[in-house]
This record gives structure tokens, C-alpha cells and sequence, in this order.
């Protein structure tokens, strides 16, 4: 490839994957762009003022953030171990469970939900947000388990054995050994499965029943009946949440890493 | 090979609860349900369903989707990465490639609107240059019957996930080997098939294969760009499930398993194909 090809690709990519993206950003901040102007002739706040002072988009924003941070926290709790275990260790019928792992991208989530449906009504987890947060663990955490999986086996068991051989116990070599060389990991766990979980508006219908107001099912009544000013704003708020969720993430970390890094 | 250590099993059950207890349960449900009527067992919905014209159009219409921009967000994806593997090693430059990952499928469908529809800036860009005068002279591509506008939201999207899966292996991969094929007067092609098939294909066909089912079995996305006839089948299925009276709920459920079936037919497919091309290269290296 000449280095001229590699530029017009990275150019293209550019416009591609940025282009819609700017697009958003200039209607949200334009009331009235009519058709056959390239650009907004007037800038406006109203389409922001709009959505901002609609008091259902708040209760949305809080049940959407809490049930993220569960969605999340849950994968990391389910992923992690899971993905020490079949890293390092072998054992009679791991294919299986390899294979399993990836079941609920496979299998429609849809379909799962649907049978658990009536199920979900009878332990009154139905449109309850307990409910939702089980069935976005469905698209979610497939994806975990594959990010820690394949991270465990480039960094390997020999740190923790030397760890073990000098002393230190399980719970202490993970804190000091395994923690800091999986932040990568877990940022990027942690930013791809709150994203899936804003995404979810069928499954989050089906199981919140419209009693558990999501972003998500919010948005949908929204695109046949708010301006395109209103809309494009609304669409934006998606890309801010897991950025909240981001810098949230980083300050914990700095907190609770057991050493800074020095390079790099 | 030993069994399963106590310790292990432990740090598996919470997975295992999820994957195999929680959707394992919900399958069993789902099947229960589609072959139950008035408490007999029987294979009437599966029969009322395959005879159902709504749901062959909608399962050859998602079929059709769902096949084209897998392809396509494969193909592109593949080559991106060919191209500038070398160059992604930096995060920064990385991260464009993470911008789609920010948004949920059905805002990138809804810039799509923006961008493609009769109204939007594609039609008002053509109407500066002097190809149409009126924004109905703009193509139907969003809410059309071919389903163009889903197709092109999902290539858009899904290319950059492609990328994102391939580049690790594209940086493990021992580029030293096709500086030998070169040398020995290879072609690109050659290094293709050589070096870097054996190696990509587990990983390509894993990807494909989650991107099918993905946009197999997608709700939000049909919902907001396609239009009332053909449906994509979540959207038939889900309207089923819901109708008033609950009469064709059983038919959901079998229309559901039925594509869900059809997923794992083509993983198995693909699967004995890996088991056997595995053998081949054994063979291969063993003589």
C-alpha cells in the first residue's frame, strides 16, 4: 500500500465515522434548517431547551444511568473470574463452556426474554428495573467475558506464581498484580457494556412493561413527535452518558490503584 | 485432563448461571410455549407459521439484510485492517474507529435519516448542485421496501466493530513470513492466503457470525428505517407477541426459535468447515 493510499483511507475514515456525528451536533443547535441549505442560516438553543425542561427525560437519565452501573458492575463480577478460569486453567469440558459463553449473542435475546417473560411476572421482576438489569446482561456479557479471556491470556499466570511463591495470598496477588494490568480491559468492559445497555429498547420494553422509563424507550416516542432539533439533541444525550460513566471510571481508578504508573 | 477444581468451579458458576441456567431457561420456555395447544404437545404453530406469508416474506427479507451487511462490514472491515494495521497501533488513532462504538444502533440510524432521507443533507446537497429540484426527485433509501437504509446504517456500523476484532490478530500475526512469501516471488494474494488466512479465519468467522445473528434478530433500527410490508422479523414477531388477546403468542415463540435455529445451523456449518480445515492443515504439516 503507498503511503498516498494509506492517507486517503485514514481521510475516509474520518469523514465517514466523524461526518454524521457533526451533522448531530449542528442540528441539535438548529430550530429551523430548511431543506436545500447546506448550512443553518440561524443558530438556536431551543432545540436543547426543549429537551433539557422535559421532566420525564430526568427520571429517564436516572433509572438509564443506575440500571447501566448495575448492568456493568454484574458483568464485571460474572466476567472476570470467568475469564481467569478458562485463560488459565484446562479442564474436562471447557470447550463447552467456551462455547456457551457466547450462547446469548447467538440465541435473539428477544427470544430468551420472551420466555422469561411470564416467568419475570410471577417473581415480580416484570416492570421492575431488577428485571431489566437481568435481561441486559443477555447482549452484554458474552462480550465481557471475551475481553477478559483473551487480556488474562496475554498477561498470563507467572506473575501470580511468583506472587504465591513469596507469600502473598490469592485476594492481594489479584489487587496488586492483576488489577492494574487489566484497567485497559475493564475500561473498555466497562464503557462497551453501558453502551449495550442504553441501546436495549426492545428487551427493556418487553421486561419494564413501560412502567421502568429508560432513555431508550423514551427516545422512540420521541422520533414521531419532537422536532429534529429536539431529536438530534436527544441523540447526543447517549454519547455523553458513557462519557460521564468514563470519568467517573478514571477517578476511581486513581483512587483505588495500588501504584501510579511512572512511564509510559 | 483433570476435572473441574473446586476454586474453578466456583469462578465459573456466576457465568455458567447466566449463559446456560438463565437462557437455557428462557429457550425451554420459549419451546415449551410454541408447542403447547389447549395442554397438547403438537407442531401446529410451526406449521402455521411456515405457512404464514407475513413471516416467509419477513424471514426472507431479514435473511436478505442481514446477509448483505454482513458481507459488506466484513469485506470493508477486512481490508481496512489489511491496509492500516500497521499504523493502528496507535491508541490515538485508534479511537476513530471507537466513535461508532459510542452510540446505540438506533441513533446511527437516526443520522442516517438525516443524512438519506428525501429531507436530508444528501437531497438538499444534490439540490445545490442542480441534480433535483424538488426533495421528492431524492431516492427512497430510508423506509424503502429493499431495506437500503438498514443495510447501509449496519455496514456503517458494524465495519468499524469488524476492525476493532481483527486488528489484535492482524498485530500478532509473524509479518516476517510475508516478506518470505514476497521474496519467494508471491503476490499479494499469495501472502493473503498463506500468512494470514489460516490465522484471521477463526476470528473472521466468529465475528460474522455475531454480526448475522445481531442484524438477524435487530428490533430498533428496522423499526425506525423500514417500512410496514416486508417487516424484519423481530418486528412481526414482537407485534405478535403483544396483540391483544395473546392467541398468537405461541406463534412469536415459534417464529423466534425458528430463526434462532437457523443461527446455530449456520455456526455448525461453520464450525465442522473450521474442524476440517483444521485436520487438512495437520495433515498438511504432518508429511
Amino acid at each position: 500500500m503507498t503511503r498516498k493510499g494509506t492517507k486517503l483511507i485514514f481521510f475516509f475514515s474520518i469523514l465517514f465515522l466523524v461526518m454524521p456525528v457533526i451533522l448531530l451536533i449542528v442540528k441539535s443547535f438548529s430550530f429551523s434548517w430548511k431543506w436545500g441549505e447546506l448550512f443553518p442560516t440561524t443558530w438556536s438553543l431551543k432545540g436543547w431547551q426543549v429537551l433539557l425542561t422535559e421532566p420525564r427525560l430526568w427520571q429517564a437519565l436516572q433509572s438509564s444511568w443506575w440500571i447501566g452501573i448495575a448492568v456493568v458492575l454484574l458483568n464485571l463480577l460474572i466476567a472476570i473470574p470467568a475469564g481467569k478460569t478458562v485463560a488459565f486453567h484446562s479442564f474436562k469440558g471447557k470447550r463447552f463452556f467456551e462455547l456457551s459463553f457466547i450462547l446469548p449473542i447467538l440465541i435473539p435475546s428477544l427470544a430468551v426474554a420472551m420466555g422469561l417473560h411470564m416467568t419475570m411476572i410471577r417473581l415480580g421482576l416484570a416492570d421492575h428495573w431488577l428485571g431489566i438489569v437481568v435481561v441486559h446482561l443477555l447482549p452484554s456479557v458474552p462480550y465481557t467475558i471475551k475481553i477478559f479471556h483473551s487480556s488474562f491470556e496475554r498477561i498470563g499466570p507467572h506473575l501470580e506464581n511468583q506472587a504465591a511463591s513469596l507469600g502473598s495470598n490469592k485476594w492481594y496477588s489479584f489487587y496488586s498484580i492483576y488489577f492494574p494490568l487489566l484497567v485497559p480491559s475493564i475500561r473498555s468492559a466497562v464503557f462497551l457494556v453501558f453502551v449495550i445497555s442504553l441501546s436495549q429498547y426492545a428487551l427493556t420494553a418487553l421486561i419494564g412493561g413501560g412502567n421502568v422509563i429508560t432513555i431508550a424507550t423514551l427516545y422512540f416516542p420521541f422520533l414521531s413527535t419532537a422536532k429534529e432539533a429536539v431529536i438530534a439533541s436527544f441523540s447526543l444525550i447517549f454519547a455523553v452518558l458513557p462519557l460521564t460513566v468514563l470519568l467517573l471510571f478514571e477517578l476511581l481508578i486513581r483512587i483505588f490503584l495500588p501504584y501510579r504508573k511512572r512511564n509510559r | 485432563m483433570k476435572w473441574l477444581e473446586k476454586d474453578s468451579f466456583l469462578f465459573l458458576l456466576p457465568a455458567f448461571l447466566l449463559t446456560i441456567v438463565l437462557v437455557g431457561y428462557g429457550v425451554m420456555m420459549a419451546i415449551s410455549e410454541s408447542l403447547h395447544k389447549n395442554g397438547r404437545l403438537t407442531f401446529q404453530y410451526y406449521i402455521d407459521v411456515f405457512k404464514n406469508n407475513n413471516f416467509i416474506a419477513s424471514l426472507s427479507y431479514s435473511l436478505w439484510i442481514a446477509l448483505v451487511s454482513t458481507f459488506f462490514s466484513m469485506l470493508i472491515g477486512l481490508l481496512i485492517t489489511r491496509w492500516l494495521y500497521y499504523y493502528l497501533k496507535s491508541d490515538f488513532l485508534k479511537i476513530i474507529y471507537w466513535i461508532p462504538m459510542l452510540f446505540p444502533h438506533f441513533v446511527w440510524g437516526y443520522m442516517m435519516v438525516l443524512l438519506f432521507s428525501q429531507s436530508g443533507w444528501f437531497s438538499s446537497l444534490a439540490y445545490r448542485i442542480g441534480i433535483i429540484h424538488h426533495p421528492d426527485e431524492f431516492l427512497v433509501i430510508i423506509k424503502d421496501s429493499h431495506g437500503i437504509g438498514i443495510m447501509i446504517t449496519y455496514i456503517w456500523k458494524e465495519t468499524p466493530f469488524v476492525i476493532l476484532m481483527l486488528l489484535p490478530v492482524y498485530h500478532q500475526l509473524n509479518h516476517q513470513l510475508s516478506s518470505v512469501v514476497k521474496t519467494l516471488g508471491g503476490k499479494d494474494w499469495d501472502v493473503f492466503k498463506t500468512v494470514e488466512w489460516p490465522w484471521i479465519m477463526p476470528v473472521l468467522f466468529e465475528t460474522s457470525i455475531i454480526v448475522f445473528a445481531f442484524i438477524l434478530s435487530a428490533y430498533e433500527v428496522p423499526y425506525l428505517l423500514g417500512t410496514t410490508y416486508p417487516k424484519m422479523i423481530s418486528l412481526l414477531v414482537y407485534e405478535w407477541f403483544f396483540e391483544g388477546d395473546w392467541s398468537n403468542r405461541p406463534k412469536a415463540f415459534a417464529a423466534m426459535l425458528s430463526v434462532t435455529m437457523f443461527i446455530f445451523s449456520i455456526m455448525m456449518a461453520y464450525t465442522s468447515l473450521l474442524i476440517k480445515k483444521r485436520y487438512q492443515m495437520m495433515k498438511g504439516n504432518g508429511k
